[in-house]
């Protein structure tokens, strides 16, 4: 019983540390000045949706929301689209071939984003393209291609290889086995590498940070301006985070099984 | 093969953007001096070296590593033992434990600023209950790069948690039973049996926790810009200063093929340390 008690107040403690943060910037969001600086903290408050309305006003955050969710998206289908023809070459290969490649695809995930953000960099200032939409689609599909490849690999795989067989023995072509048995066969697995790819690409910072112009600003980058007025703006801040990170945990919890091999590239079947 | 040119094209851009990086970094290009730049060899090289405020900034993110790679996975295994038996809302719990991995990290780092909040954060208010003066979690040299690495080790330990509990359900529970009918005691069969099952998982997470502590970059610019007085700034942190602030744009990619360079020898003595017989492939 003594034991019992003891595991259930550890994990309210465990649930309280994990969740305490989320509660807290959320809880400020819905607070007026006064109660958001408040020492002791005030823990019953009355809302206010003043902060919404505030963040909700400015022009500069309603056009980084567009400018994330365009971004995320198109960035993420255009890298599986690329990813899945990518995985299925890869997969229909002999092993030794297949062993490299994925060799080769794990390391452009270790290579820090800054050996080629620079070059790029670079480029964009000469092409003047360093505030254009497709500078960032491009990057960030092309950050994404190699996860998804290593992702889809993983769903790919779990595919019988007699319906491939039998397929060919029927005489259809390489592409329209991809098309209409691999495809249709890993459709949950490549619906989960989409919304993985607008999860990674909608809460990415470096990459917005340094390519990214007045009119292509994301979210995360467009929300450190509340950082440099006069002090810091919490309630604005926190208003912004809130809208910022809902659609993402919404989105999270729907493919919540796949998180965690999609994190170790299925190296552990969560 | 129809996917044949896709394979072809991502090989050569990535090659060629490889050799274009190295080519850059035995130049002396500028964005401050366009157009002026010549071939200075490995002159970037040699200049790291004797560049103290890059070799200080290679031993924070050496430290930084160490500590957040090796906190989270001995902080996350022990949740994971102390969480390993059957109890209603498993699954909830589980859940809730993405929280973390899935929050934006740039508002990730905004939170913990706020806790940090020397006059009216959190994380001094818990501190005064406790009967304790205040902290100066941000601004003090000495304390900065700790505080960075709480939010860390908050964000991060519950997908530690999430990976081993998932090798652990697959592991087969025969060894563990064996082992108790022999009469071995709980933490026998933990440290003698489970571990040693866990460990393939433990290592691939080790790893991965490694490669993105190595770049970790979001925290350190919402929550420190590498201050104050660049206690805080990493490797990955000061290439992108001199980049961005600076302009070098030769110098900066030198930095960051050596923060490169510097992962991969980290990665392959850690994978010798971790699958020490003939490894199995992560």
């Amino acid at each position: 019983m003594i034991r019992r008690l003891f595991f259930y107040v550890g994990l309210v403690v465990l649930l309280a540390a994990v969740l305490f943060p989320l509660y807290w910037v959320v809880a400020t969001s819905f607070k007026l000045p006064g109660d958001a600086f408040a020492i002791p903290p005030v823990w019953l408050f009355e809302p206010t949706l003043d902060n919404f309305r505030t963040i909700l006003a400015n022009k500069t955050f309603l056009r980084a929301f567009a400018n994330s969710f365009v971004i995320s998206l198109s960035a993420s289908a255009l890298a599986v689209a690329i990813g899945a023809i990518a995985a299925y070459g890869i997969t229909q290969q002999d092993a030794e071939k297949r062993r490299g490649q994925e060799k080769f695809i794990l390391s452009l995930r270790i290579a820090p984003a800054l050996v080629f953000v620079i070059p790029v960099y670079y480029f964009a200032v000469r092409l003047g393209a360093l505030n254009q939409h497709w500078l960032l689609i491009a990057v960030y599909a092309f950050i994404n291609v190699p996860f998804a490849i290593s992702l889809l690999i993983t769903f790919f795989d779990d595919i019988p290889r007699e319906l491939r067989d039998a397929a060919r023995v029927d005489g259809a072509r390489e592409f329209s086995i991809f098309w209409r048995i691999y495809l249709p066969a890993a459709r949950g697995g490549v619906v989960a590498t989409l919304i993985l790819c607008v999860l990674f690409t909608w809460n990415e910072f470096f990459v917005a940070l340094t390519l990214s112009g007045r009119n292509t600003q994301t979210l995360p980058v467009s929300i450190t301006s509340f950082l440099t007025f006069q002090g810091i703006q919490w309630g604005a801040l926190t208003a912004a985070a809130t809208l910022i990170m809902l659609p993402m945990l919404v989105l999270g919890m729907l493919v919540q099984g796949q998180i965690v091999r999609g994190m170790t590239l299925g190296s552990v079947k969560g | 093969m129809f996917y044949q040119p896709i394979v072809m094209v991502l090989s050569i851009t990535s090659l060629v953007l490889t050799l274009y990086v190295v080519w850059l970094s035995l130049r002396d290009l500028s964005l401050m001096r366009a157009g002026r730049d010549t071939f200075v060899g490995l002159d970037n090289y040699i200049r790291f070296f004797a560049d103290p405020r890059g070799l200080w900034a290679l031993w924070r993110t050496v430290l930084f590593t160490v500590l957040a790679t090796s906190i989270e996975v001995v902080l996350g295994l022990a949740i994971v033992l102390f969480l390993d038996r059957n109890f209603a809302l498993k699954r909830i719990v589980r859940t809730l434990l993405l929280v973390p991995i899935i929050m934006t990290p740039v508002v990730v780092g905004l939170t913990w600023r706020f806790i940090f909040d020397p006059a009216s954060g959190m994380a001094n208010y818990l501190l005064s209950r406790l009967g304790i003066g205040a902290m100066d979690w941000l601004g003090s040299p000495q304390v900065a790069l700790f505080s960075v690495l709480i939010a860390d080790v908050w964000q991060w330990t519950p997908f530690v948690i999430l990976l081993s509990m998932a090798a652990l359900d697959s592991a087969p529970s025969d060894p563990l039973d064996a082992a108790r009918v022999d009469g071995a005691r709980e933490w026998q069969v933990t440290w003698y049996v489970l571990l040693p099952m866990l460990r393939r998982a433990i290592a691939i997470v080790a790893l991965i926790r490694a490669i993105d502590s190595i770049k970790a970059f979001d925290l350190f610019y919402i929550m420190t810009r590498g201050g104050p007085a660049l206690s805080t700034e990493t490797l990955n942190f000061y290439g992108y200063v001199v980049a961005f602030t600076n302009f070098e744009i030769s110098y900066a990619i030198t930095v960051a093929l050596i923060l490169t360079i510097f992962t991969n020898v980290a990665l392959l003595a850690m994978y010798g340390v971790l699958f020490p017989r003939k490894g199995e492939r992560t």
